[in-house]
């Protein structure tokens, strides 16, 4: 990892800044066509009980893949619906038995859940390198040479650290994990670089932290403002009607429905905090990117914009019963597009893939499954 | 042929190289595809069928990927497919042909809407009980012993109930039990029901059974029934009705299900919808432990009944609890066994009515 870095270092200097072309990436796809797509998608997914969604998968990822143009070429999905569905399989049996022997030797289950921790790691690499092993660009093959020890450090280590420091050390999780993943990839034979700098992150962290503190404070004190409020002008009897146990009382989802509301502000704000803090690690990491030593990655995410595309995609997308996820998906797709560019040096054209096979799909699988973000 | 199929034009890559060249694709009488570049020369050449052409997906450009690695790529959609029908294929296009935007795509929303509410209606329970049809008792008696050994370790101390007052519970307990279905089949051997006495500890005065047929009921709860069997009985049958209805099982499977319905659609609704549908379902699992409540509540009284005894004795105890704890909140049967009194008269009313047909 180290080494190669280096050997960019050393080529870095060598590139004149006059012969550098700003290439904008592009999406082209739209809502109108990967409508079609996404309902054909769920409606055949449904029909065959899951089995479509291997097919289903393949078609979305090459729909989004081959709309993303960079430099007069796209991005390409290879994976084969069936390795897709064998991985899906597999990870389907592994998590029932996981669960199953968590219920049935639950006297074993810290074993269990200690075996299942050092396993994680290990799908990962395998997930990450097949994702980007089926991909090209312009014809030349993506790939990924990450351990099983880097994956544990950025995603067992990382995670530990963030709980175990209230997120105080999550800009150090942070650049293990984007180092572990984009430092780790190769375009054709040539390596590409990712260190994201430290005290970068932790500038991209003070905002989400602050509005996760003041926000917290902010709907305790709304809290005890309602309940003084509600005590001292609801109507008589209106609150006893919320003690489960009143004969009049309100029905049961009622009041669980009323738990669940008092949530979603603080559910809210968590996503919100979260969100900003993806923006803005996500542009310092690709910012941080080098291919071959030469080309250089830029994001320039809008967090508030960012969180606002995320949040009221979400409440369109809710509003109409999912039917308006295609639009949604695209939207963002769009705007991530917008805000993402290479700084190229010389030619992209004299790239060459390495022949690498690409593995099971099964790690692959175990991130779509879990809802594994990546993050790109 | 080749004079109606007019030339593709597109680029074309060597096997794993980014250099392209601007080429055309023609295809013969033969259904020989060749491309060539600008000056004719042959760049690459075999029969169509040879060659693996991407499937279409909206307006993204084809690849011809020949047997050497090299590629063609056109923006040429329909061109493609005109050549793969000419050349006798009949699937090109099928899928997306499906999902061009046209009036038939609202029947597929339709459709879509229909398929989800009765999978969710009919096959999710279907496939429970299949579930539960081919779980082999060995796996029922494996967890029911792993959660009793986790609760002993944690939670519980050996009963300190006299031993006359245990064994009259016990008693009881096997005539209650050699009324049920399971009961009736029953080796001396291996009995369907077995009764364990325990001090509660942190989990108060409480009792629940486990999918073997294990039922455990603490000190506390025979202590808050005083010197009246008959309440404890009735609480016994209720937990002998959640055995017989495979409730723990049922529920178990039921969550398993609606996760990795949820998973599979996962990617095409997003990590957010995801979440909400996930948070959604654990609110109607909830409604449907109290329906699973509502039919121990049932059992009990039949069992009761059926044993000669007074089928009204859960609702007794449940204003017994009502009386003697009220709503402190804790981690008791309360928490799980909510007495309202809406519960109560309904109990009541079908105890009566199960006396009334009973004379």
């Amino acid at each position: 990892m180290n080494a190669t870095f280096q050997d960019q270092m050393a080529l870095s200097p060598a590139a004149a800044p006059s012969s550098v072309t700003r290439e904008p990436f592009a999406f082209t796809g739209t809502a109108r066509e990967y409508f079609g797509i996404w309902i054909v998608n769920v409606l055949l997914t449904i029909v065959t009980l899951g089995i479509y969604s291997a097919w289903a998968k393949v078609r979305r990822q090459r729909y989004f893949y081959g709309n993303t143009h960079l430099a007069g070429g796209t991005f390409e999905y290879h994976a084969k619906p069936m390795r897709i569905l064998v991985g899906r399989i597999i990870v389907l049996v592994l998590l029932v038995a996981y669960n199953v022997i968590l219920t049935v030797a639950s006297v074993y289950g810290i074993i269990i859940i200690i075996v299942a921790i050092f396993a994680v790691p290990w799908l990962i690499m395998r997930g990450l390198r097949f994702s980007v092993r089926v991909t090209t660009y312009r014809n030349v093959r993506f790939d990924f040479t990450g351990g099983y020890w880097g994956a544990f450090r950025a995603y067992i280590l990382g995670g530990a650290l963030i709980y175990g420091t209230l997120g105080f050390l999550a800009p150090l999780a942070s650049q293990w994990i984007w180092n572990y993943m984009l430092g780790n990839l190769r375009y054709g034979d040539r390596p590409i670089s990712c260190d994201p700098r430290l005290e970068k992150l932790y500038g991209q962290w003070w905002l989400p932290a602050i509005v996760f503190v003041l926000g917290s404070i902010a709907m305790v004190a709304l809290a005890i403002a309602a309940a003084y409020l509600a005590g001292a002008f609801l109507p008589e009897g209106v609150l006893d009607r919320l003690d489960p146990d009143n004969e009049n009382g309100f029905p049961i989802y009622v009041l669980v429905g009323l738990i669940y509301l008092g949530f979603i502000p603080l559910a809210l704000m968590y996503m919100l905090s979260a969100l900003l803090y993806r923006a803005g690690t996500r542009n310092v990491a690709l910012s941080e990117t080098v291919i071959d030593g030469r080309h250089a990655l830029s994001s320039q995410i809008h967090r508030g914009r960012f969180a606002w595309i995320w949040f009221s995609n979400l409440f369109v997308t809710v509003m109409t019963l999912g039917l308006a996820r295609p639009w949604a998906a695209i939207r963002m797709a769009r705007y991530l597009s917008v805000v993402t560019w290479l700084d190229t040096t010389g030619s992209l054209d004299s790239y060459v893939s390495g022949l690498r096979a690409e593995g099971g799909a099964t790690g692959s699988e175990f991130l779509d499954v879990e809802g594994f973000d990546l993050g790109f | 042929m080749a004079s109606e199929t007019p030339a593709l034009t597109g680029l074309w890559r060597e096997a794993g190289q980014a250099r392209a060249k601007e080429a055309r694709l023609e295809v013969d009488e033969a259904f020989i595809a060749a491309v060539l570049d600008a000056e004719a020369h042959t760049l690459a050449t075999a029969p169509l069928r040879d060659a693996d052409v991407s499937a279409r997906i909206g307006s993204i450009a084809r690849r011809v990927t020949f047997p050497d690695g090299s590629v063609f790529e056109t923006k040429d959609n329909d061109g493609i497919d005109r050549l793969l029908r000419g050349a006798g294929s009949r699937t090109a296009g099928v899928v997306s042909g499906l999902e061009q935007f046209r009036p038939r795509l609202i029947a597929f929303v339709l459709l879509t809407i229909v398929f989800c509410v009765a999978i969710y209606r009919y096959a999710v329970p279907a496939l429970v009980e299949v579930a539960i049809w081919a779980t082999p008792p060995a796996v029922t008696t494996a967890i029911s012993q792993s959660v009793m050994v986790s609760l002993d370790n944690s939670v519980f101390a050996e009963s300190t109930l006299p031993e006359a007052r245990r064994k009259a519970l016990s008693d009881g307990f096997s005539q209650l039990s050699a009324l049920t279905p399971r009961g009736e089949t029953q080796t001396p051997g291996s009995p369907a029901y077995t009764l364990n006495f325990r001090r509660g500890g942190s989990i108060g005065p409480n009792a629940f059974a486990l999918p073997d047929g294990t039922v455990v009921l603490t000190d506390e709860l025979v202590e808050l029934a005083g010197s009246d069997d008959e309440i404890v009985l009735g609480v016994l049958a209720h937990e002998i009705g959640h055995v017989d209805h495979e409730h723990s099982l049922r529920q178990l499977y039921e969550a398993a299900g609606t996760a990795g319905l949820i998973m599979l659609i996962g990617g095409d609704i997003g990590a957010g919808t995801e979440d909400l549908l996930t948070q959604g379902a654990a609110l109607v699992a909830l409604s449907h432990s109290r329906g699973a409540e509502r039919e121990a509540d049932r059992f009990s009284v039949e069992l009761m009944h059926k044993a000669g005894r007074d089928p009204a004795a859960v609702a007794r105890f449940f204003e017994l609890l009502q009386k003697k704890l009220g709503d402190t909140g804790s981690d008791d049967f309360l928490s799980t066994h909510p007495a309202t009194p809406e519960r109560i008269a309904e109990t009541r009313r079908y105890a009566k009515e199960i006396e009334a047909a009973g004379k």
